[in-house]
């Protein structure tokens, strides 16, 4: 019984001493962060609440002795590397307000998972590499889209698939390959919001928003 | 019988705890668990507890495999009382006690949480309480910026969807949070540089870094569990490739070199093996590759098509993911690391495993909202996330 007593004792022992060396530190609250928009509390309904410090990051493996529930630091002074610079990126030609109207005509459409461009769709990449050898200074960023039908995983892989076939295409009629970019965004701006086979195929596409040129002075 | 107050002088509290430790020792666990592979709910009755404490433990406690009876029909009773303090003993159906404790300190949620986690342990053998861990994910609030993006931003909280605390202020589109392990550190990707770029956030200060900002996709960040490597998509070679460099962004090495979309890496526990979608000969299936390079293979998933956004359990034993039907619904699945027949799980999507290797935070769709769930995968019982306005995806477990 002793003996029993005496490992009881030492665990709980070990036990606080943890806890308070845990509690030590405390975390410092959430900074904004380096070069984002002011606008606290208007993005969301969610309230920002309670930042950081009770149990993050290794749940179940990080004991916490009955009698104290307060908050316990994590692996404290364990990540002194990952503390970021913030470092600016360079200055991106393809930021600001892009130029949706002017290749509007000729949104490339999709079958359901493929990522081919279809023998229908390459007259109006004809018209795109046109105007992108007519407008030398235009700079053109290829939408990739999905359809809700494939998971978010799946569809923003998809949809860059999709971007890049485009830009194969044009890179194959001639545009040089430095003025083009592409970005996915998988299902999350749909063209059609119904759930349907006719909002899905409008919704299978790649779209053209062009910088520079012609376009609107870039930001 | 709680042996532990606050007003009791120290050393009684002490040796009171010290006969805690005893009784829990001299009572064996739940034998109608075996392993922690329980496949019924484990019947419990709940007595005592009132108000936000309660909803707190019946929803513990649920997630976690138990069901909540009335008395006659349970064989576990936990009897205590919230207050000042949360107190429960947990009693086995012939009234002995397996334990008996107190929680002050903190706030009620954090001391209902910290019993709940203890009735997980000393009822289901070799299984830790997740009640007070975190998850992350990426909320849409149905705003869209000057640019016509729909705005998505980066959030952490509670595992229960208590305490949500938003990460990124960017008003674009910011997605794909995931966790360096063992660490208060979140990679996500932003489009705050105009195009998608990988950053490293450290939770403590609030400073981040681009860890990955090449031409095209920069997404899916995963963090090995040893902390050092992270898996991505990149688009840079022509097509979206996993590719694994040094978290801040050297080291960068290709390791896919296919024509068609790979997506959703993620690590195996030892860091040797990477698992992911690609959609190489038509429609999904899961891909094993060495972490280092090599070829890659098939993951068999017992026939089940149209498999994606896969995650290895952190035992090492499971890899959950997402059928993709052809509709609009999906399901989830596991299936044994080394592949074979693939249990399904229900509806769902975007599978991301708890640190305890048996529970599931998941996306299900609801009309055009997204809302986050918690799934069992041995009961199959799921339970919502406390409500949250807006759409919720992308759920990423710290562990």
């Amino acid at each position: 019984m002793n003996r029993f007593l005496k490992v009881g004792l030492t665990s709980l022992i070990a036990a606080l001493a943890i806890t308070s060396a845990g509690c030590k530190t405390r975390p410092k609250n959430l900074t904004n962060l380096p070069n984002s928009d002011a606008r606290a509390g208007a993005v969301t309904e969610l309230q920002p609440s309670n930042p950081i410090g009770t149990g993050i990051g290794n749940g179940g493996r990080l004991t916490v002795p009955p009698g104290n529930t307060g908050p316990v630091d994590l692996n404290p002074g364990r990540n002194p590397q990952d503390t970021g610079t913030g470092t600016p990126l360079p200055e991106d030609p393809f930021t600001g307000e892009g130029d949706r109207e002017t290749l509007k005509a000729n949104i490339v459409y999709f079958d359901y998972d493929k990522a081919t461009v279809k023998k229908s769709e390459q007259p109006k990449l004809a018209a795109v590499a046109e105007h992108l050898k007519t407008h030398a200074n235009a700079k053109l960023q290829i939408e990739g889209h999905c359809d809700e039908r494939g998971t978010e995983g799946y569809n923003l892989a998809l949809g860059e698939r999709r971007a890049l076939a485009v830009r194969e295409s044009l890179l194959a009629l001639g545009v040089p390959s430095g003025n083009v970019t592409t970005v996915s965004f998988g299902e999350s701006r749909p063209a059609d919001t119904g759930h349907d086979d006719g909002a899905w195929a409008k919704n299978r596409r790649a779209e053209f928003v062009l910088f520079g040129g012609n376009a609107p002075a870039v930001r | 019988m709680i042996q532990q107050s606050q007003s009791a002088p120290p050393l009684l509290r002490f040796l009171g705890l010290a006969c805690t430790v005893l009784q829990a020792l001299g009572q064996t666990t739940f034998d109608a668990v075996v392993d922690g592979k329980a496949t019924a709910l484990v019947p419990i009755a709940l007595s005592g507890y009132s108000g936000e404490v309660e909803r707190v433990l019946k929803f513990d406690l649920e997630v976690a495999g138990f069901s909540i009876v009335s008395g006659d029909k349970a064989q576990l009773t936990l009897n205590g009382k919230n207050g000042a303090q949360v107190e429960g003993t947990l009693l086995d159906q012939g009234k002995r006690s397996l334990f008996a404790r107190a929680y002050p300190g903190g706030n009620p949620r954090l001391q209902a949480h910290a019993l709940a986690d203890d009735v997980v342990q000393a009822a289901i053998s070799g299984q830790k309480g997740i009640a007070r861990t975190k998850i992350a994910f990426k909320h849409e609030a149905g705003r869209r910026n000057a640019h016509g993006e729909t705005v998505s931003e980066v959030f952490m909280s509670d595992y229960d969807g208590a305490n949500p605390f938003q990460l990124t202020q960017d008003g674009t589109i910011s997605r794909s949070p995931a966790w360096k392990p063992g660490h208060r550190t979140l990679f996500y990707t932003s489009f705050k540089p105009g195009r998608p770029c990988i950053f490293s956030h450290d939770l403590a200060s609030g400073a981040r870094s681009p860890v990955s900002n090449f031409n095209g996709m920069n997404d899916g960040a995963a963090i090995s569990p040893d902390g050092s490597r992270m898996a991505m998509v990149l688009s840079r070679s022509g097509s979206p490739d996993i590719w694994v460099s040094n978290l801040d962004g050297s080291g960068l090495r290709q390791l896919t070199k296919t024509r068609e979309a790979e997506s959703s890496p993620c690590w195996s526990p030892d860091g040797r093996t990477l698992c992911y979608a690609s959609s190489e000969g038509g429609g999904s299936r899961l891909m094993l590759i060495d972490a280092g390079g090599g070829t890659p293979r098939t993951l068999q998933t017992g026939g089940i098509r149209g498999a994606t956004e896969p995650d290895w359990s952190p035992d090492g034993r499971w890899i959950a993911f997402t059928r993709m039907g052809g509709g609009e619904n999906f399901e989830l699945y596991m299936v044994p690391a080394n592949g074979g027949t693939a249990k399904a799980l229900g509806a769902g999507e975007d599978p991301s495993w708890a640190p305890n290797s048996r529970t599931l935070a998941v996306v299900r769709r609801r009309g055009s909202t997204r809302k986050l769930s918690l799934l069992d995968a041995f009961t199959g019982q799921a339970k919502d996330l406390q409500s949250i306005s807006g759409s919720c995806g992308q759920p990423s477990w710290a562990r």
